[in-house]
């Protein structure tokens, strides 16, 4: 027996008891719309925060700690300053390495610009003027001078006076002092549209935090550092040099936690890492998703076995004029695989609607996860095939002399 | 050992010493030694009280059902000796069913019907649809054929499924009590159709309990208990009278009712 003709008498039986086979597809429908509509989600948050980061190339990476919290997955940024003063000027020394330039926050708990105060809402950061080496400044320059400072963009704008270079700027600090600076520059973040309003005055004249050196010394130390190379062929071998040192001979290397990792990344580095992580979240909200899924396929196998029983007479009838047990399965499964195939199809359709919905209300960008459409439609002739086994070889087994008396 | 023979030239279907037995309380032998054998072209009714065992040798002959003891050939081929595969083929090809009861496709319309056999048995490519239209206006309702078996009358479905039955061409077409549910009117028309094809070279297996209706066939099988219990030539008789009432107006019936075709 030929497919189309088994398509033709499926669809036949599909179409003679609508309402039944609506429902019944409805729950792969739900399973699989609810897998697509937060794959576009997650496609589209991960866009959102990955898409506008500046897409030219920088040759310059990022010194973090990280550690993997103890519950959930995915990665913890550590703030313990343990890159020393000697590990920046030994990091500097290296080959291919331009400038290293240290990071670390300051407590100031205030920001004034002309009279207007900002409390909390910027972050303070002790760097050195190379760390602006391949920035680009929408305004200014960078610092030259205890007090000046630099602000990025979405400092800038936090302030009502939209901060430019030669504005005031006074930093109140948690201990209760305050130090006025000179915006120099405004930059622009390589990190886009999410990072927060930060303001960077000179690690020199403003940061104090030390530590104990392996050796004994007390000396200056950073939770970040910002390597830079001399070209982006360098990148990569700096990449590798600074890891090299970092984890055998730094003093950072010593003071860290055990279970602390020192990452050096770079900008695609960290969007890799980002993109990972949306990711395993998206699967795993997509799993959760999919249960529906596999209540949705045993929905079909119950509708195929209340219609097998339905149909003993029929398939009787078949079984009088030729059909094998081979024909009567195929049918079967071709009924059930049709279900499943419409339940993917108007899932995906329904999936990429809600989604198309959500991302529009939240502001992010439309992703069309093409990949999992087609992971929709392949599940959908799965749940098909495996739903419709058992009641399809129900019916083939059917016998002919007791179905024909069937009524 | 051939007991019983309707028929000149070759065997259609042939039964010999056929036995099919029940395991119930006591085992009971539905079937109990038939030996029958019925020629090419043939028309043989099957005739005897509920219980004689007249569905289960139309079971049997049908490839429906398998001997316990002795053998049936339908086509030179043994029932009881295929794979079940092998016998849905057989059925398939060679028989072709009619049923009291029409046992028609509900959503299915007459023509899809009719093509059913064929859509089953891949080896008749030929254009299904076509020959299907063919079938059902040799039945007479070559004006019906989009239409579904609720469409139709009872007369007019047991139509759909003689054209149903001759399909593929079978070597046996078996119709079991085909006017059980039919006005006497009707029931007329069906007969007279059955002559008709069988005329035009098929071999019918009729059964019934109807004198009346056993009439039409040439030789009439009575069974009873499961065994034969006599074997009527009603042609070789010919004693005409009673079929020559019945159908008035099939007066191109052939005087004698022989195999030739």
């Amino acid at each position: 027996m030929n497919l189309r003709e088994s398509l033709r008498i499926s669809w036949r039986s599909i179409r003679a008891h609508k309402l039944r086979s609506a429902l019944t597809t409805l729950g792969v429908i739900i399973g699989i719309a609810a897998v697509i509509t937060f794959m576009v989600l997650g496609g589209g948050f991960s866009e959102d925060i990955v898409g506008d980061i500046e897409a030219e190339q920088e040759p310059s990476m990022t010194v973090q700690t990280q550690t993997t919290p103890e519950d959930g997955f995915g990665v913890m940024l550590v703030e313990t300053p343990i890159y020393t003063e000697s590990d920046v000027d030994a990091l500097e020394q290296r080959e291919g390495v331009e400038y290293v330039a240290p990071q670390g926050s300051l407590d100031v708990v205030q920001t004034t610009a002309d009279d207007e105060q900002l409390t909390g809402a910027v972050d303070a950061q002790a760097t050195t003027a190379d760390r602006f080496e391949h920035a680009t400044f929408v305004d200014g320059e960078p610092f030259d001078g205890a007090d000046e400072a630099v602000v990025n963009e979405q400092a800038g704008q936090a302030f009502e006076a939209n901060l430019s270079a030669g504005d005031e700027l006074e930093l109140t600090f948690e201990d209760g002092e305050t130090t006025t600076v000179t915006v120099a520059g405004v930059v622009e973040s390589e990190l886009g549209d999410q990072t927060p309003p930060q303001v960077f005055v000179p690690a020199d004249e403003h940061y104090t935090t030390t530590v104990e050196t392996p050796d004994g010394d007390e000396e200056r130390a950073y939770p970040t550092l910002q390597i830079g190379a001399e070209g982006l062929d360098d990148v990569d071998p700096v990449q590798e040099t600074a890891v090299d040192y970092l984890e055998d001979e730094s003093h950072a290397a010593e003071l860290k936690e055990d279970d602390d990792e020192i990452a050096v990344q770079t900008v695609e580095d960290a969007i890799e890492q980002f993109d990972d992580l949306v990711g395993q979240l998206t699967v795993f909200i997509g799993a959760v998703a999919g249960i529906a899924l596999v209540v949705g396929s045993i929905g079909i196998a119950n509708i195929m076995i209340v219609s097998v029983t339905e149909r003993t007479r029929e398939i009787g009838i078949m079984k009088a004029v030729g059909a094998t047990k081979r024909d009567i399965m195929q049918l079967f499964l071709v009924e059930s695989v049709v279900l499943g195939v419409i339940g993917a199809v108007v899932g995906v359709a329904a999936g990429l609607g809600f989604g198309y919905l959500g991302v529009w209300l939240l502001g992010w960008p439309m992703v069309y996860p093409l990949e999992w459409v087609a992971v929709a439609v392949a599940v959908g002739i799965g749940v098909g095939v495996v739903s419709g086994l058992y009641p399809a070889w129900r019916g083939a087994r059917v016998d002919p002399i007791e179905a024909l008396r069937h009524e | 050992m051939v007991a019983y023979d309707t028929g000149p030239g070759a065997a259609a279907v042939t039964a010999e010493s056929v036995r099919r037995t029940y395991h119930l309380a006591e085992p009971i032998h539905a079937v109990d030694g038939v030996s029958l054998s019925l020629g090419e072209g043939s028309f043989t009714a099957v005739m005897g009280p509920s219980g004689s065992g007249k569905s289960t040798l139309m079971n049997l002959v049908g490839c429906l059902d398998t001997p316990d003891e002795g053998r049936i050939e339908v086509d030179g081929r043994s029932v009881g000796e295929l794979s079940d595969t092998e016998r849905a083929r057989l059925r398939g090809t060679e028989i072709g069913f009619v049923f009291q009861t029409f046992n028609l496709m509900p959503r299915l319309t007459a023509v899809e019907n009719v093509r059913l056999p064929m859509v089953f048995h891949d080896g008749v490519d030929a254009d299904r649809q076509e020959r299907a239209q063919t079938l059902l206006e040799r039945v007479g309702l070559g004006d019906r054929l989009e239409h579904e078996p609720s469409e139709l009358s009872g007369g007019q479905r047991q139509r759909v499924a003689l054209a149903r039955a001759l399909a593929n061409e079978p070597t046996l077409v078996l119709a079991d009590e085909p006017t059980g549910n039919l006005d006497t009117e009707t029931e007329a028309e069906i007969m007279e159709l059955l002559v008709e094809l069988n005329e035009a070279g098929a071999t019918i297996l009729l059964v019934t309990h109807e004198r009346a209706v056993a009439e039409y066939a040439d030789h009439v099988v009575h069974l009873l208990d499961g065994k034969i219990e006599d074997l009527e030539h009603l042609s070789d008789a010919r004693d005409v009278t009673a079929r020559e009432q019945a159908t008035e107006g099939a007066g191109n019936r052939r005087p004698t009712g022989e195999g030739e075709a």
